[in-house]
């Protein structure tokens, strides 16, 4: 079949192309921080002359590992706190035919259409009023007040059609309405809770425009900022910027070459 | 309305606390910040002076009267409107062919577009400052190569092609995620439907438009409400690129209310424009749940 | 609706309140005084060892120490006196800022507390008290000043036999000149993608075009509103701005180089000149490059003081809100004492306020020397225009600059915006 194969061929000559395009620059990334910035300079498409890993030590010094603990603090607990939050919350939603809920709902539902763009000024006076400015605790708050809306939705749905002979054999085994949702709702809810889990970590994990204004202490600061932080300090010294970039996202990329298959099809799961 | 909803909850004391952290955080962090906005939007006060003026709505007409707000909602629209065509369109494209178009090597092709999803935003941002620098990016490296010249102010400087180079970092980088999204709804589609299409003569691009389309509809949607949200409250990308330059060429309304704000502490105002991005953010997911209720 | 949120906001800052009490260090009987400045080279040694010669005098007394990048710092400076955790003592430039914070009532006035024993007050001439200065009052402590100089590569100069510019024509002949000997090479690159670098050059050329005399009153937008920037010198500025493009001085597009980048071509050698600041010194002797540095030249025909040169003081301001403001005036008049002055001029490089000990510094290079007794001489200071203009007309200004070089408005229709925010801002003031 002639004609197949010409499409066939095509086809792959096409996502062939996108995924060149998308590789390059991870290359480029990686590359760029063997390199030095003379050579970059003069010759801005070569390869690196030698391995070496100067620009690698002076980004790591500028305290790369501060930045990815913060963020991993601030992410691991978000999304605790978001999961364990939407869960309880959308269970109650959904099981519940109290008018005031459904009011309730519609108010959360309203509330994931708000940007946190648009609520920058009283957001930056609570916390600071608070006294919480500089506190990875204070930035957890926010992070899972804009989490919350979203996977309570999620959540909302998912319980909508978890079968409710489940719990009622639970409740008539003596277990009381907690009891029911931490020994069986929740266990079973597994895929909805990573899916939501993964979603939310990606976000946490990203977030630039509230730390930005939250955090100014270097200490506290998340890798968003630790990175931009590359850029100030290093200004125009791309391989220190690349080199540190490439070691904060190199882990990410393995970690999700590996993983790719939950990662991949529980993000897929947001569609449904 | 939040008194009624509460008068109910000390009705039903379980619900209240379950449902009194998720209120709690949402109240503190999204509500009540979005009331003082709106307050806020009335008065002329700064970031360092304690004394508010009340000024009607003198912040919404000199909005209204700005041509930088302009140019920073014009750009929210280009980016919207050329992430629907770029991202949900070419992520659709790529998760067809992957899905019945070719037989070998899809997971790698997959991981591979997925990738940059996993990359922070800054990261992304930093990445392509660098690719687009006019003195040591590959861009302007490549294009020389072939024997063309790069624009003269640089792809970020050159204000008339600014916006289209971040619509390229963001296609880079989201282009992935829509692919994947399209393909679950595309696996989910019930491979008799096919078979019974092609029973009536529809194949190829035909089975496509009556099979495909109808199945994915619905992801679509929620691909392009992705996008649409994710283009009115962009801010990363610009803010790290080009801060909104050259010359408020890049602004968008994120940019903008930080700069107003923060930058030339004019805090009423950029309470103004951020009632004027809520509305809007609202009023699109209205039209999305009329849309997908239809569905 | 009121109590609702009242019982779920009191929960949430109680619950934070007691969390945030843990995460917090047990307070003791210490004093910690956070200091903020910019990030320049050697600023974290500087201010190490002198907090530890601080600590010999005031025992217990810890300062941290913390550094900004130049682009964020105003932002951050502004969003933090606000906020819940200001630095008792920052860094600031003497202008427009700083006078926006004394009228708020964020600074301390230190005209008394720097007459204490060992104070600022005694060490300082009454010129440099008078660079933070504002209603009478003394609100900061000038620790330096900074001017920009025309760098230029001793080697590629003689090696072509070129001279430095005495006049502006000379300097975009010598554009001219370079460009001939190798089209590719820039030279004198022009990184603005940060915005300020031109606005160095346009405070030199508004300065030598139109003049201080005649250029306070726009600054401070006193002037009469039918009369405000309406000298046809700003526009004949920018000009000057497009005949130095013209005559093919910076790279193609100076909008999207860093600063950085535009300084290390010079530093490399890539670049046989460079507007730099005198805090560029230090890095260019670190490169090695064969440099000397001149005045800005005169304009032909300009109405400027012939003088007249840039010149930026910069201090500490000390937070109204400290809890310990008897120790933070006497940590910033420490930093200004003369030997602190001496390591400041050493470590950094800068040229100290207090130049009584300028002649023992350690290593001082000959161009140290050559810029500390040439800004001394200064028949007058021309503060650099984003500091000393209100913040919306300094915005407009960056702007329009940018949109002049790249061409997209002319001097004159890039003046006219100046004007017209220049105009609403005067409004604003009540002025």
């Amino acid at each position: 079949m002639p004609r197949f194969r010409i499409i066939s061929i095509a086809l792959h000559l096409l996502v062939s192309v996108w995924a060149l395009f998308v590789l390059a620059p991870v290359v480029w990334m990686v590359l760029a921080g063997f390199r030095t910035r003379a050579d970059i300079f003069t010759q801005p498409l070569g390869l690196p002359k030698s391995l070496g890993f100067d620009a690698f030590v002076r980004a790591w010094n500028t305290g790369i590992a501060g930045f990815i603990l913060n963020s991993v603090l601030v992410t691991v607990a978000s999304v605790g706190l978001i999961v364990a939050v939407s869960s309880v919350a959308a269970y109650v939603l959904a099981r519940s035919d109290h008018p005031a809920l459904k009011w309730i709902y519609v108010l959360i539902v309203a509330s994931f259409a708000v940007p946190a763009q648009s609520v920058l000024v009283p957001l930056y006076q609570i916390i600071s009023g608070a006294g919480l400015l500089n506190s990875l605790f204070a930035i957890v708050l926010p992070y899972a007040a804009y989490g919350i809306p979203f996977t309570t939705v999620l959540f909302y749905a998912f319980f909508l059609e978890f079968p409710r002979e489940l719990e009622e054999a639970a409740r008539l085994d003596g277990c009381n309405r907690l009891q029911v949702i931490t020994r069986v709702v929740l266990p079973l809810s597994g895929s909805a809770m990573a899916s939501a889990a993964i979603f939310q970590a990606v976000f946490v994990w990203n977030e630039f425009l509230l730390a930005l204004l939250l955090l100014t202490d270097k200490r506290i600061k998340t890798l968003p900022l630790g990175m931009l932080n590359l850029r100030g300090q290093f200004s125009a010294d791309w391989p220190a910027i690349m080199a540190g970039v490439t070691m904060v996202t190199l882990p990410m990329l393995i970690l999700f070459v590996l993983a790719q298959r939950y990662f991949v099809r529980s993000l897929a799961g947001l569609g449904k | 309305m939040i008194s009624g909803a509460l008068r109910g909850l000390r009705l039903a004391g379980w619900n209240g606390a379950m449902l009194a952290p998720a209120l709690a955080l949402v109240g503190v962090f999204v509500l009540i910040p979005s009331v003082v906005t709106l307050a806020g939007s009335f008065f002329a006060f700064g970031i360092t002076s304690s004394a508010w003026r009340f000024v009607g709505l003198d912040n919404y007409l000199q909005a209204f009267a700005d041509p930088i707000f302009w140019v920073a909602l014009r750009n929210n629209i280009i980016i919207i409107v050329g992430s629907i065509i770029s991202q949900v369109g070419l992520g659709a494209i790529l998760a067809a062919i992957l899905d019945r178009g070719i037989k070998r090597g899809s997971t790698v092709y997959r991981t591979i577009t997925f990738m940059p999803v996993v990359i922070s935003s800054v990261a992304v941002s930093l990445i392509w400052l660098m690719i687009y620098d006019p003195n040591v990016g590959a861009l302007n490296a490549l294009v020389k190569a072939i024997g063309l010249r790069p624009p003269r102010l640089g792809w970020l400087g050159d204000p008339s092609i600014s916006i289209l180079m971040m619509l390229v970092t963001a296609a880079w980088a989201n282009v992935g995620f829509q692919m994947v999204l399209v393909l679950a709804g595309l696996q989910a589609i019930p491979k008799e439907l096919y078979e019974a299409a092609a029973l009536d003569g529809a194949r190829g691009l035909k089975a496509f438009w009556y099979v495909t389309l109808p199945g994915i509809r619905n992801i679509l949607v929620v691909g392009i409400l992705i996008t649409t949200i994710g283009g009115l409250k962009v801010f990363d990308f610009v803010f790290v690129m080009t801060g909104g330059g050259p010359a408020n060429a890049t602004q968008v309304m994120g940019t903008y209310i930080y700069l107003q704000a923060f930058t030339l502490g004019n805090m009423g105002y950029a309470d103004a424009i951020s009632i004027i991005l809520l509305l809007i953010a609202l009023a699109l997911g209205v039209a999305q749940l009329k849309l997908s209720r239809r569905g | 609706m009121k109590i609702g949120n009242m019982i779920g906001l009191g929960r949430i800052a109680a619950a934070a309140l007691m969390l945030a009490a843990i995460a917090a260090p047990a307070a003791a009987e210490d004093v910690t005084l956070k200091m903020w400045t910019l990030d320049n080279t050697g600023y974290p040694e500087f201010i190490a060892q002198a907090a530890e010669k601080f600590k010999k005098l005031h025992p217990g007394v810890t300062v941290v120490h913390e550094t900004f990048p130049g682009d964020q710092y105003k932002t951050s400076i502004q969003v933090a006196l606000v906020g819940s955790a200001p630095p008792d003592v920052f860094f600031n430039w003497a202008g427009q800022d700083a006078a926006r914070l004394v009228k708020d009532g964020l600074v301390l006035d230190l005209t008394e507390l720097g007459n204490a024993d060992g104070g600022f007050r005694h060490t300082l001439s009454e010129g440099w008290q008078d660079t933070f200065r504002y209603d009478g009052g003394i609100y900061g402590v000038p620790v330096d000043a900074v001017s920009v100089y025309l760098y230029y590569n001793k080697g590629f100069f003689d090696e072509h036999k070129l001279l430095p510019p005495k006049a502006f024509s000379e300097l975009t002949g010598l554009c001219k000149a370079v460009r001939a000997i190798d089209p590719n090479i820039v030279p004198m690159p022009l990184g603005n993608a940060g915005r300020w670098k031109a606005i160095h050059l346009m405070t030199m050329l508004n300065e030598r075009v139109v003049g201080q005399a005649a250029s306070a009153a726009d600054y401070g937008l006193t002037a009469p509103a039918d009369q405000l920037f309406t000298n046809p010198g700003y526009a004949g500025a920018y000009g000057a701005l497009l005949e130095m493009q013209d005559a093919g001085c910076f790279e193609d597009a100076p909008n999207a180089t860093e600063s950085e980048q535009a300084d290390v071509m010079f530093s490399s050698g890539v670049s046989p000149m460079a507007w730099c600041g005198t805090w560029c010194m230090s890095d260019f002797d670190t490169a090695g490059v064969p440099y000397d540095m001149v005045r800005f030249p005169a304009i032909e025909g300009g109405k400027g003081d012939a003088g007249a040169y840039f010149l930026v003081p910069e201090g500490y301001q000390v937070s109204s809100k400290t809890a310990h403001p008897d120790l933070a005036a006497a940590w910033v008049s420490f930093l200004v004492s003369d030997a602190q002055a001496e390591k400041f001029a050493e470590i950094l490089k800068f040229l100290p306020a207090n130049a009584n000990s300028i002649d023992k510094v350690d290593g001082a290079t000959e161009h140290f020397k050559f810029a500390a007794a040439d800004m001394a001489s200064y028949s007058a200071g021309v503060n650099v225009l984003d500091v000393l203009l209100e913040a919306s007309v300094a915005e407009a200004y960056l702007n329009a600059t940018v949109e002049v070089l790249n061409r997209t408005l002319t001097p004159e229709q890039a003046v006219a915006q100046i004007r017209d925010v220049a105009l609403k801002a005067k409004a604003t003031a009540g002025l």
